[in-house]
This record gives C-alpha cells, sequence and structure tokens, in this order.
C-alpha cells in the first residue's frame, strides 16, 4: 500500500510519490470495493447438492457414466459371459439345471452383484450378447450396512428365473428403461444394518440351539456330504467339488491357498492333511472336512444310523464305486446319423447362445463338432463341467481328461 | 442512567439523596445493565460471526452456512454450543495462571467501552463527561490481554502475533486517538452524548463532512480502528497463513471463543464509535434533540425506539463496510503497516487538527462559509456515492451477469 512500484519512466520527487500513494491507495479500495459488492449481488455458483438441485444429478452426468450396474432379468439368457468377464468376481450367478424336457434347461436361481466390490470396470458389459448387463447413471452408494449394497436380480431364489432366449437373427432387444430396476434395488438400501450382537448376546444364543442356529445341521450335512465323496471317491474333481461344498466358498485365502478350489483341490489330490484351515468356515468346516476325509478312509459313513447299503459294498475297494460311471458300449457318435448326432449335440449345450465358444451360436458349434470336424469339446462356457462330460461321451465314449 | 435511576427513586416516593437504599439500587441496575450489555456484546458478535459468514460467501461466489435455521441464521448458536463444549486445554508449558486469565482481560476491556457506548438518545449506561477519553483508555486493556495470552502461551506462533499486535495497537493509537480530538473540537465536549447532540440528523450537519480536514480525519479514524481490531487489511496478529491463528493459537473451547467473540463484538464497537463521532449518532431527522428532550410518555417512547433504529443502521452500515474490506483487501505486510501509519496517518492527523483548530477560527469570523463547506461535501459525497452506484452496475453488467441476491439461498 504504502511503497507501491513507481514506473521508470516517470520518476515522481519524494513529495510526488507520497501524494501519488495516497491516490493510489484511495483509486485500488474505489476499484476493489466495486468489484467485490458487484459480486456480492451475484448468483452464487454452488450448486446445493444433493437436495436443493434444480434437478436430480444422476438426469445431468453423461450417458455413458458408469454407474451401478443393473441388470434386466427379461432378457438375460444366463450365459454368464459377465460373470466370467468380471476381473474381481463381483456377479455371482448360480444355475439351476434341468433336463430341458420337463424342466428348463437353465434356471437363475441367483443374479448378485455386490456393488460394494465393483470396480465399475465395464468388462461385463461388453460380452454380454442381449446388453441385458448396462451401467445406470445412479452413483449414490451411501447404505446402511455393507450388506446392503449388493444388488440380488433375482429377487427370491425360490422363484428362478427363466433365461431368455434371443430370436434368431434378433439385433435389438426389449430393455427396460435404463436405471428402472436398480433405482427399485437401491432403495432398499436405507433399509437399517442387521443387528449386532454383543459377545454376551451371541454367546446366549448360541448356548440354547447347539449349532443349528443358522438351520445347518452341521453333523447331518456332513454325513450327507461324506455319502457323495465315497460316491465320487475316485474322481477327482467330483471329490474336490464336494470337499469345496464343506468349506466357506468365500475364496479368503487364509488357508493359504489362493481361493476354495486350491484348498479343496489339494485335499483331494490326498497332498493337504489338515482340515482347520478354513477361517470363515471355522468349526463346521473343520467337522465336515473330517467326516468326509474319515468317511473316505474307512468306506463307512460314521454316527449314519443305519449302515447305508450303498456304501457298504465300497469297504477298501475302489473299482466298484468307479464302475457306474463308465458309459457302456460305443459312443453315440458312432452310432448315429449326423443330423440326429447333432440334435443330441445341441441338447447337451447351454443353450444361451453367448458366442464364447467362437462361434456364433450353439448351433454353430454343434455343426462344427458334428460336421466340421472340431475336436475341443470344452468351449462351452455356460454349461460348464457337466456340458464337457455329455460332450466326451457322445462323441468319443470316454470321459474327458481332467482340466 | 443516573438520572433515570433517581427518577425512579422519586416515583417510589423517596429523595435519593437520602433514602438509605439508593446504593442498593444502584447496585442492583448496575449488574442488570452488565448483564444486559454484555449479553447484547456476546450475540451480536454471534451474530455478525454468520453475517460475515453469508457477506464472504457471496463475494466469493459461494452460498455460505445456510443450514442451521432459516438462512443458517441459527449457525452462531451451533458453534458456540460446540465450543462450549470442548475441552478447555491448557499447554503444560504454559504459565496457567496467565494462560487462564487473559481471555478475561480481552472480555473486560471489551465490555468496558459499551458504558460510554451510546445506543440511542437515552439509552447509554453513563454519559460520562471523559467519554472519548475513557473509551480510548479502556481499549487498552485488550492489548494487555493479547500480549498476555501470546507471552503465557510458550509458543513462538503466539508469541509472534502477540508482539505484532502490540507494536501495531500502540502505533495507530496515536493517529485514532488525534482523529478522535477533532470532533471533540468540533463538540466541545468529550461526551459521547454532547458529541452527538453537537451534530443534526441530516449528512451536511454531521461532523464527517465539516470540513475537509474532518473527512480526513474520519478515514484516518476509521484505518485505525480497523487496525486496533485486528481486522483485515491489519489482521497481521492473527496471520492464518503465517502463524497459524496468532496470540489464540494455544487456546481452545470456551477461552477461544472469548477471543472470537471480542474480535466480532469489536465491530459493533468500532463502528459505533465511528457513527458517535462523525456520522451523527441517534439523531433523528425532523426531530432535533432538543425537541426529543421535550417529549414525554408515548411519542418519547416511539421517538425514542427511531433514535434506536437510526443508529443501529448506520452502525450496521459500517459493520458490513468493515467486512466488505476484509474480502476486498490483501493482508499487508508488517513494514506497509508501519509505514501507513508513522509515514501517513500520524503526519495526517496532526495536520488535521491543526487545521480544524485553524477553520474554527475562520468559521468564527464568516458563519456562512461552514454552511457552504457542509453543503459542497455531503454533495461531492452523495455525488461519490452515485457514481460508486454506477461503478458496481457497470462491473455486473460488464461481465454479462445480472442482479440476483434472491437465488440461491
Amino acid at each position: 500500500m504504502a511503497e507501491t512500484l513507481i514506473p521508470p519512466t516517470q520518476t515522481p520527487g519524494a513529495f510526488g510519490a507520497y501524494v501519488k500513494n495516497v491516490r493510489d491507495t484511495a483509486k485500488s479500495f474505489w476499484e476493489g470495493m466495486s468489484v467485490t459488492l458487484s459480486y456480492m449481488f451475484r448468483k452464487p455458483i454452488t450448486s446445493q447438492y444433493p437436495d436443493r438441485v434444480p434437478v436430480p444429478v444422476q438426469h445431468t452426468i453423461p450417458a455413458r457414466y458408469r454407474g451401478f450396474l443393473e441388470v434386466d432379468m427379461d432378457i438375460c439368457t444366463a450365459c454368464q459371459a459377465c460373470e466370467r468377464a468380471c476381473p474381481i468376481s463381483v456377479i455371482n450367478i448360480d444355475i439351476l439345471k434341468g433336463d430341458g424336457k420337463t424342466t428348463p434347461k437353465l434356471r437363475m436361481e441367483r443374479f448378485d452383484i455386490d456393488i460394494g466390490k465393483c470396480m465399475y470396470c465395464g468388462l461385463c458389459v461388453e460380452p454380454c450378447p442381449t446388453g441385458a448387463i448396462q451401467h445406470t447413471r445412479e452413483f449414490e452408494g451411501a447404505a446402511m450396512h455393507f450388506n446392503n449394497l449388493t444388488l440380488r436380480f433375482v429377487p427370491d431364489p425360490l422363484v428362478p428365473v427363466v433365461p431368455y432366449k434371443p430370436p434368431k437373427g434378433a439385433e435389438s432387444f426389449p430393455r427396460k428403461p435404463l436405471g428402472e430396476i436398480t433405482r427399485k434395488l437401491i432403495k432398499a438400501w436405507d433399509a437399517p444394518p442387521p443387528p449386532f450382537p454383543s459377545m454376551e448376546e451371541q454367546a446366549k444364543a448360541d448356548h440354547g440351539k447347539p449349532k443349528a442356529a443358522g438351520g445347518l445341521d452341521v453333523s447331518a450335512m456332513g454325513r450327507q456330504l461324506a455319502a457323495r465323496a465315497l460316491q465320487v471317491k475316485e474322481d477327482k474333481p467330483k471329490l474336490q467339488k464336494v470337499l469345496e461344498e464343506a468349506m466357506a466358498g468365500t475364496d479368503c485365502g487364509d488357508c493359504g491357498y489362493p481361493d476354495c478350489f486350491g484348498y479343496s483341490d489339494a485335499i483331494a489330490q490326498g497332498k493337504e492333511t489338515s482340515t482347520e484351515k478354513c477361517a470363515p468356515g471355522g468349526a463346521d468346516s473343520k467337522a465336515m472336512l473330517e467326516t468326509i476325509l474319515v468317511t473316505l478312509k474307512s468306506g463307512v459313513i460314521p454316527g449314519a444310523p443305519p449302515p447305508a447299503p450303498a456304501a457298504s459294498p465300497g469297504a477298501e475297494s475302489p473299482a466298484p464305486a468307479a464302475a457306474p460311471a463308465a458309459p457302456q458300449g460305443p459312443p453315440l457318435a458312432q452310432t448315429l446319423s449326423k443330423d440326429e448326432l447333432f440334435k443330441v449335440v445341441l441338447d447337451a449345450m447351454a443353450g444361451t447362445d453367448c458366442g464364447d465358444c467362437e462361434y456364433p451360436d450353439c448351433e454353430g458349434y454343434s455343426k462344427g463338432i458334428v460336421y466340421e470336424g472340431q475336436a475341443d469339446l470344452g468351449r462351452c462356457a455356460p454349461g460348464g463341467e457337466d456340458t464337457r462330460v455329455k460332450l466326451y461321451e457322445i462323441m468319443l465314449g470316454t470321459k474327458p481328461p481332467p482340466k | 442512567m443516573q438520572g433515570f435511576l433517581d427518577n425512579l427513586i422519586r416515583g417510589w416516593g423517596h429523595d435519593p439523596a437520602t433514602w438509605p437504599w439508593t446504593q442498593f439500587v444502584y447496585l442492583f441496575f448496575m449488574g442488570l445493565f452488565s448483564f444486559l450489555v454484555i449479553n447484547f456484546a456476546a450475540i451480536s458478535g454471534g451474530i455478525f460471526s454468520w453475517a460475515e459468514r453469508r457477506v464472504a460467501a457471496r463475494m466469493q461466489s459461494r452460498v455460505g452456512p445456510n443450514r442451521v435455521g432459516p438462512a443458517g441464521f441459527l449457525q452462531w448458536i451451533a458453534d458456540a454450543v460446540k465450543l462450549l463444549f470442548k475441552e478447555d486445554l491448557i499447554p503444560d508449558e504454559a504459565d496457567k495462571v496467565l494462560f487462564r486469565a487473559a481471555p478475561y482481560f480481552m472480555m473486560v476491556g471489551f465490555a468496558c467501552v459499551f458504558v460510554a457506548l451510546p445506543f440511542s438518545h437515552r439509552l447509554i449506561i453513563a454519559d460520562m463527561n471523559v467519554g472519548i477519553f475513557y473509551i480510548l483508555a479502556v481499549t487498552a486493556l485488550i492489548v494487555v490481554g493479547i500480549i498476555m495470552s501470546g507471552w503465557s502461551s510458550n509458543s513462538k506462533w503466539s508469541l509472534f502475533g502477540a508482539i505484532r499486535s502490540a507494536a501495531q495497537i500502540v502505533s495507530y493509537e496515536i493517529p485514532a486517538g488525534m482523529a478522535l480530538m477533532i470532533p471533540v473540537l468540533l463538540a466541545g465536549t468529550m461526551s459521547t452524548q454532547g458529541i452527538i447532540r453537537a451534530q443534526g440528523a441530516w449528512p451536511w450537519q454531521w461532523f464527517v463532512f465539516d470540513n475537509p480536514a474532518a473527512t480526513a480525519a474520519f478515514f484516518i479514524f476509521f484505518t485505525s480502528a480497523l487496525a486496533e481490531g485486528n481486522r483485515t487489511p491489519f489482521d497481521l496478529p492473527e496471520a492464518e497463513s503465517e502463524l497459524v491463528s496468532g496470540y489464540n493459537t494455544e487456546y481452545s473451547g470456551m477461552r477461544f471463543s472469548y477471543f472470537f467473540l471480542v474480535e466480532w463484538g469489536n465491530l459493533w464497537v468500532m463502528s459505533a464509535l465511528a457513527v458517535t463521532m462523525f456520522m451523527g449518532g441517534w439523531q433523528v431527522p425532523f426531530l432535533p434533540a432538543a425537541r426529543l428532550d421535550a417529549l414525554a410518555g408515548w411519542p418519547a417512547f416511539f421517538a425514542e425506539v427511531a433514535s434506536l433504529a437510526v443508529f443501529a443502521l448506520k452502525t450496521l452500515f459500517f459493520v458490513f463496510v468493515v467486512m466488505w474490506l476484509r474480502w476486498t483487501l490483501p493482508r499487508i505486510r508488517v513494514d506497509q503497516m508501519m509505514n501507513m501509519c508513522w509515514k501517513y496517518l500520524v503526519p495526517a492527523s496532526f495536520v488535521a487538527v491543526l487545521f480544524v483548530a485553524g477553520w474554527m477560527l475562520v468559521v468564527r469570523a464568516a458563519p456562512l462559509l461552514a454552511t457552504a463547506m457542509h453543503l459542497v461535501l455531503a454533495g461531492a459525497a452523495g455525488a461519490a456515492v452515485v457514481l460508486f452506484v454506477l461503478r458496481v452496475a457497470r462491473n455486473l453488467r460488464d461481465t454479462g451477469d445480472k442482479f440476483d441476491f434472491t437465488s440461491n439461498w
């Protein structure tokens, strides 16, 4: 204010500089205060998100914004391409398989997307053949509990959803307006969190009803699994599946294996003997795994009320247990005509026309196998292991080699 | 106020000079008035803290606190309650007695000013014949509180702030005092009510437009008052970007709120003082002080309310100007602050006092000259206001914006 710079062109004397400083001060007050006052009479540019905005912010962000995912179950083909595409396994689809005649071949019991984990990469949207899964513009993810953040697109697992069968050659599909479904689902996020029991309350609750609290009878389930394990004793991949069922299935990695598959496979292969590594499963998983392993060793299900007749002949002799799995006679490929074979092969596939097999649809793949000599029988991703086993039986009459 | 109490006692049928309970009545009303005045200071300080934030926000194209109560008006209560419930921390290395005492020195120095500060025609705690002198004296207690808090905190930031503040207030006390001498010269009294009575209701009757030196003295006083109140552009003692928070860095909770109470309450003090000394105080148009004195009953009451309103409106305008300045000017450097005081304000205030003394002799010889000067200066000020308004309108228009004060509150 006092010692302002004097331009070199004009060098006023001491008094001139003094007067100039006073004049500059007055002038800068004049200018500065007129500017600030004029700003006081303007509209503030702040938009008062979230409650005092003229339009919801969701409507003002770009159309290609990657918000919460949404699945229109009416046009979902159950191909599970999104589930396979997801790099962090946020999408969980449970498929109920039927025979294709009395019950639909595929039904979806569960289609969950854990928005709490989703990283909005959009890789699930790209492979979707019908555009059922899309990013909405919803983004407000505050919830009362993190469990609420899972979007369940099949509302009731007891009412499985039958997949959509896209018409041949269709290029557009009747999708519901984007955002409608998710908006409805995220309303539930305001639901109160589940009660958080204190240690005392938890202990009291546990004391009254031993272990059956969650509707899960561990010893009965252990015996059930053991019976199944006994049947597939020699089939390591199947045995692995049974073992995995005894685990918590969280893929936490606490056991030292990357996921539940790794741990259960190691036990199935006999490389792992410890049963207590499943931390999320805790005592339940340990008890079940022990039951299975003891059963496998002795051939008798422990604690089973009557000694099951199915299990008794298999005492220490693996041959009878493995025998029923092998098909009899030559494979169907050698007995049927090509056209009939094509129908059988097509029937064995999941029928979602997902295109993962690198053929445009299921018919293409079937034609490839039957007419064009396609030797790779493991390409049907939605059908999974079941389809692979069926195709091997049909085409070669053998069991498929382990993956 | 003593006259009011004596009248009250006479109304009860006693003679205040001989009635034995007179002193107790005085004591009771002293307590009552100090309670009222301190609460007025605290509440106005709180409201100013909200107003300043809203003003600052709008000047920066923001909205400001607008959620607590209508237009965020109750924000200051929320803040005060928060501060009340915070822990009152005292640093280990602090001088604990001084540290605890410092805020009270501030509060006392601040509250004492209100004793001689008028509110309306009759509303003043004590119309002392040394009013201005008293005000200048008790405000010095604030410096004591600031230096105490800075020293006892045992923190370098606090100490720097306190030393800056001491240097600043000691320096600016001189031009402020000299500038206040001019209304005293013109009115011939140091009583605050007497100075207001010597002026009139209309701008050309105000001391600020009495002569060019008085106009200069008003600006000198206002600048010095800003510096003494630690307001921007002289907020060096609590420069946030340099000294964390200055002398009150180590304080928290209620003690901290005392400092801020004084800071915002000071807005009223400095503005009320400027209005009293230069801007005609509570003078109501068409109702000269002599006629106000003569009124009785309901007309007297309404005239009193009118004078209170006039005084409050003028004061609030200057409170706004202080806020407005804060959000316009950047903080000046310490050397600039000192230069400004000793090289510009101090000599100018001395010259102004001498000029006014001479001018009064001239006016005594030629009274018409005084009236002409009043009208010319008031007219020039009116023209400046019009030009300024046009300038503000042009600033708005040139940026393509339009006047919009009501939306997005």
